[in-house]
């Protein structure tokens, strides 16, 4: 019977997947920090144990290229080479990482993993050991005799002979290996008496290059020299005198040296975890780099993480989801309850019981939110690598800082950032930061500078990518801007210069010179905005022309549960995020002005422009009421107001997701379900803005599907 | 029913944490109760889960293995099995920690195809006989710097004690053999089944230990008084009288009974070159290798002798021996030094000295 089935094995490679990717996240980040130590043993020796791990498991799951050559690489990391390859070896963690990571993808494809050559090439370099290893086997015979060939050549010794040790290299150009050896041999017992020889075996192929004998005899060391100098078949003879003392009764050296080096190692990491567990703590903390103390948290994370199927958690977050909207149901029908019969007594026990109930539901809501968060480190850890390549692939010297990696963030906004922030990320190296000549020129360090920042703000999260380049010429953008027809020539006279700024998100703007293999090509930046919108997040550009440039993503916390604004207009609920609101405030058409085809209202001291929703109504009457609620939201750094009929209130809602089919359009971004059963519209306000405020075309009414007809709310 | 074993997984490897618990709770006896992945999760964890024996990876970050070892032996000993890297750096940290008290190894699996099931059976066994054992308290081995005595060749030894021992065996023979005496008359051969390269570091550290001399076995090693030789892994060990002295010959021949070394070939070799000068010792381990040859020993007039099964960690070669009437005696492991002592240096000068005797001859 076979323990290893089929399931339990894919199974296991499963978890394998992902723990090398794990491992290999820790191999990038070892290979970096061995660069920048150049050499520090400890390093060294956890580059070590990761690849050590990796070689174990991919064992266990039978990847055998991946294992072996995890092997090959596990034998080169030694400190002392280290110190001897200097960048080398740092450049070989990195380029194994991308090779393990390569052969990974294939197992996981089930394909045949590439072949690791170039990087076999490399470990080979670095050994450089090939011609010192047939030095040694040439010029260094071990003379490993045994203990019996000792008690015989002592022997010889007592009855008045020599001893000698001889070795003799056989030439590299001898046709009839085998027939050479056996004349070496003759003239050699022609010599004396043979004691011992090594091999002691002579392979029919010959294959091999050289051949240690002891020989007891009457000969001088000259005489047996030059008998046994044949020509073409010996290229070269050591010949020594044997004594006892010559040979310790220890291991031969070759295994010596093996066990040293093995028991040195063991020592020192012995010895390093006792001076560990000796230091006092407090100077621990002081003297502990904070790249030191990274591993060591993440460590402590990793291993109180339950592994959860992301889709598990859904089905939580979906029935907490339904049960706030159970809550509010049940809240309406006791508020009911409470008018129909203000006097019952039973009116204060179901409000108690609400109220605790919502108390613990708030908790739970919290709970499973919290369960999605993950620190946003687990994104920021693959950057220094990628700016490192990034950065050689431009020729330019940058460091990256990151600060606040414990931010916590939705994960499914997380893994989705990683694509726009890579982007932004090599843009700011090849486009932002200058060249060190251009860089020194300008009166700073010829080393750049990026920072990728998180932190919390509200409800948001906010990622800050800043680099300390050359900035962003607005005016360069707007002319690309103009040259590939996003925008018109007359059009960017009126922008400002930050709305110029912002034209670098239209799709096909860029303002590298050159395309180069980093970035240039014009796709991206759109991407990027598309896909934090998609998040209900925003990007905002700070840029000072000499002094770098900013991008400012703030998203969300979480995609499943916002506050939000309710409101009406036109008899219909309409939501919007509370935490895009600035203010709301009451005004009159008396106060509206008509600037330029938009109206705006004058707010203390500035001009907010203003959006009338019941635009987009299908039945569209505009109402003829004079007083109405202002919301204002902001975007970017632009405020808008949007004018709506009547506020409802502040209410927690749980997104649902909307398929393309039910609802083909951008305005909506969501929908939830209102205490009373009423479906609740969730405006994408970005979308919204663009449609209302600026397109100066008619606006169509939005086509519902039948199936919400029934609802009271439509657009 | 009885009570599953329960067991601690230490291992920082997140497939190996997987991996262990399934291949050793196949058997419905042992319970895998938690796992931890690094030294100051086991420590904290093991008050918790009380379990009854831990597996412990040595390469570790944070805290080691050698040190939560160290800790786990000072605060709660347990019985603990090393699951050791195949490697020479691994086999001398598996033996430091065979000598901080872990009662055995395994190496960690290294190709499922060939090993899987093999890896897993030894584990289980293993875990299996950790439970079942008390914790033999070894005093911790100090490294005693003492003069080996010269070589002392042309005086042959007394007797020829060949060894077999698997499951448990670096414990129990670092318990006997530290209580030799340098000057000790035999010359003592060991089968330990145990891989290639461990053998190498565990007779280091062994005669690190011991008084009398421990060192992995070469070919044409002499078989002189007051030496050990250990078989190396991988190879089959047998005697040979040669001219001069003595000799052991190593070779690499099929594996027996499943095992190379194989103590059957050790024993059915000292058996026939030595007949009432050998003597054959079966001690603790699985499976039943040795038992035959210690009927070839008993045949030829040597003396058998068995391990009593309280202090065997298994109980399988000894039992197999005894169940075929191969042992004529059963000692316990305190008694063995003794016996050992004793019997070689009985009868000292009344056994012809067959090395003496030809050793003029050349």
């Amino acid at each position: 019977m076979s323990f290893f089935s089929e399931e339990r094995a894919a199974e296991l490679r499963e978890v394998f997947f992902e723990s090398a990717q794990e491992l290999l996240q820790a191999l990038n980040e070892q290979g970096l920090e061995l660069e920048k130590t150049s050499g520090d043993a400890e390093v060294v020796r956890g580059i070590r144990r990761t690849v050590h791990t990796l070689k174990g498991d991919s064992a266990a799951c039978g990847y055998r290229e991946l294992s072996e050559l995890a092997h090959e690489l596990e034998d080169v990391l030694q400190p002392e080479l280290a110190v001897s390859a200097g960048g080398a070896l740092a450049e070989l963690v990195l380029s194994a990482a991308d090779m393990f990571d390569a052969m990974l993808a294939a197992y996981r494809g089930n394909m045949q993993p590439p072949k690791a050559d170039p990087l076999r090439a490399m470990i080979a370099r670095l050994i450089k050991n090939p011609a010192a290893h047939s030095l040694r086997s040439e010029l260094t015979p071990a003379f490993e005799w045994s203990e019996y060939d000792r008690l015989a050549m002592e022997g010889a010794l007592t009855n008045g002979q020599k001893v000698y040790s001889i070795a003799l290299a056989v030439d590299r150009h001898c046709p009839m290996r085998a027939a050479g050896l056996e004349l070496i041999l003759r003239v050699l017992s022609e010599c004396g008496l043979i004691i011992s020889r090594n091999p002691e075996e002579i392979p029919a192929d010959g294959a091999v290059d050289h051949l240690e004998v002891a020989i007891a005899t009457h000969l001088d060391e000259t005489a047996i020299r030059s008998k046994c100098s044949i020509p073409t078949i010996v290229e070269n003879i050591v010949v020594s005198p044997w004594t006892p003392a010559a040979q310790a009764t220890e291991p031969s050296p070759h295994d010596h040296d093996v066990l040293g080096i093995a028991e040195s190692h063991a020592a020192t990491a012995v010895d390093v975890a006792e001076e560990l567990d000796e230091v006092p703590l407090e100077s621990m903390a002081t003297a502990a780099e904070p790249s030191a103390k990274k591993p060591r948290v993440e460590f402590v994370g990793a291993e109180n993480t339950l592994r959860v199927d992301a889709e598990r958690i859904e089905a939580v977050m979906n029935l907490v989801g339904e049960l706030i909207i159970g809550k509010s149901m049940l809240h309406q029908t006791i508020n009911e309850f409470g008018q129909r019969f203000p006097k019952d007594p039973l009116k204060h026990r179901f409000s108690d019981a609400i109220s605790k109930q919502s108390q613990v539901l708030n908790l739970l809501q919290r709970s499973v939110m919290k369960i999605r968060m993950v620190p946003v480190d687990q994104l920021f850890r693959r950057f220094p690598r990628l700016l490192r390549d990034t950065a050689k692939a431009c020729g330019k010297d940058v460091q990256l800082v990151t600060v606040g990696a414990d931010t916590d963030l939705d994960k499914g906004i997380l893994d989705q950032l990683a694509e726009p922030l890579t982007h932004l990320v090599r843009n700011a190296v090849d486009h932002g930061i200058e060249s060190a000549e251009e860089r020194v020129k300008a009166g700073k360090s010829p080393q750049g500078f990026v920072k990728l920042s998180a932190y919390h703000q509200a409800n948001h999260v906010v990622i800050e990518i800043n680099d300390d380049g050359r900035g962003i010429d607005a005016d360069k953008v707007a002319a690309k801007a103009v040259e590939c027809g996003a925008i018109k020539n007359e059009e960017v006279t009126r922008l400002t210069e930050q709305q110029k700024l912002e034209l670098i998100f239209e799709s096909g703007v860029s303002t590298a010179d050159e395309v180069t293999e980093v970035s240039g090509r014009g796709v991206g930046m759109d991407v990027v905005r598309s896909v934090i919108t998609r998040l209900k997040g925003t990007v905002h550009i700070v840029s000072v022309p000499g002094r770098g440039t900013t991008f400012r993503l703030t998203m969300p916390l979480t995609l499943a549960i916002i506050k939000a604004l309710l409101f009406e207009v036109g008899d219909q609920h309409y939501a919007i995020p509370l935490n895009s609101v600035v203010e709301i405030t009451r005004a009159t058409f008396d106060q509206v002005h008509r600037v330029d085809n938009c109206e705006v209202l004058q707010m203390r001291d500035e001009v907010v422009t203003l959006a009338r929703l019941s635009r987009l109504m299908p039945e569209a009457h505009e109402r003829s009421i004079t007083k109405f609620f202002v919301v204002v939201v902001r975007m970017g750094d632009k405020k808008f107001g949007l004018i709506v009929d009547r506020l409802v209130g502040e209410e927690e809602l749980v997104i649902k997701a909307m398929d393309d089919q039910l609802v083909a359009t951008e305005l909506v971004s969501g929908a939830s379900i209102l205490g009373d059963g009423a479906v609740v519209l969730i405006l994408n306000i970005p979308a919204l803005v663009e449609r209302v405020v600026y397109v100066h075309l008619p606006i169509r009414p939005v086509p519902l599907p039948a199936s919400t007809t029934g609802v009271r709310v439509a657009i | 029913m009885r009570k599953p074993v329960r067991v601690l997984v230490v291992d920082d490897s997140a497939l190996m944490r997987k991996l262990i618990p399934q291949m050793i709770e196949r058997e419905g006896s042992i319970q895998v109760v938690g796992t931890a992945m690094d030294g100051e999760f086991a420590l904290e964890k093991i008050p918790d889960l009380k379990p009854d024996v831990i597996t412990l990876d040595l390469d570790m970050p944070r805290m080691d293995g050698m040190e939560t070892l160290r800790k786990i032996m000072r605060k709660h000993p347990l019985p603990t099995i090393v699951v050791s890297a195949h490697s020479t750096e691994g086999a001398s940290a598996t033996f430091k920690a065979l000598s901080l008290g872990a009662l055995d190894f395994v190496t960690k699996p290294h190709d499922p195809t060939t090993h899987m099931d093999e890896i897993a059976g030894e584990l289980v066994a293993k875990i299996k006989a950790a439970a079942k054992s008390q914790l033999v308290q070894l005093p911790e081995p100090q490294a005693k710097k003492k003069p080996k005595p010269a070589m002392k060749h042309g005086v042959p030894p007394t007797k020829v004690v060949a060894i077999g021992v698997s499951t448990g065996g670096p414990q129990a023979l670092q318990y006997v053999l530290s209580q030799l005496s340098a000057d000790f008359p035999g010359t003592i051969l060991i089968v330990q089944h145990m891989p290639e390269g461990f053998t190498g570091m565990f007779a280091k550290r062994l005669d690190e230990t011991c008084a009398i001399e421990v060192k992995e076995a070469r070919s044409g090693d002499l078989l002189v008084p007051g030496r050990v030789l250990i078989c190396p892994g991988n190879r089959h060990i047998k005697v040979k009288h040669m001219p001069l002295s003595d000799v052991v010959v190593l070779t690499e021949g099929e594996k027996v009974n499943g095992h190379r070394p194989s103590a059957d070939v050790l024993m059915n070799s000292v058996a026939h070159e030595f007949g009432e000068r050998a003597i054959g010792v079966l001690m603790t381990g699985m499976g039943e290798d040795g038992a035959e040859g210690l009927g070839t020993i008993k045949n030829c007039g040597g003396l058998t002798i068995a391990q009593a099964e309280e202090s065997c960690v298994v109980y399988g070669m000894p039992r197999a021996a005894i169940e075929r009437g191969h042992a004529v005696r059963v000692i316990t492991l305190e008694a063995l030094a003794n016996t050992l002592q004793a019997q070689c240096s009985a009868n000292r000068s009344s056994r012809p000295m067959l090395a003496e005797a030809t050793a003029t001859g050349d």
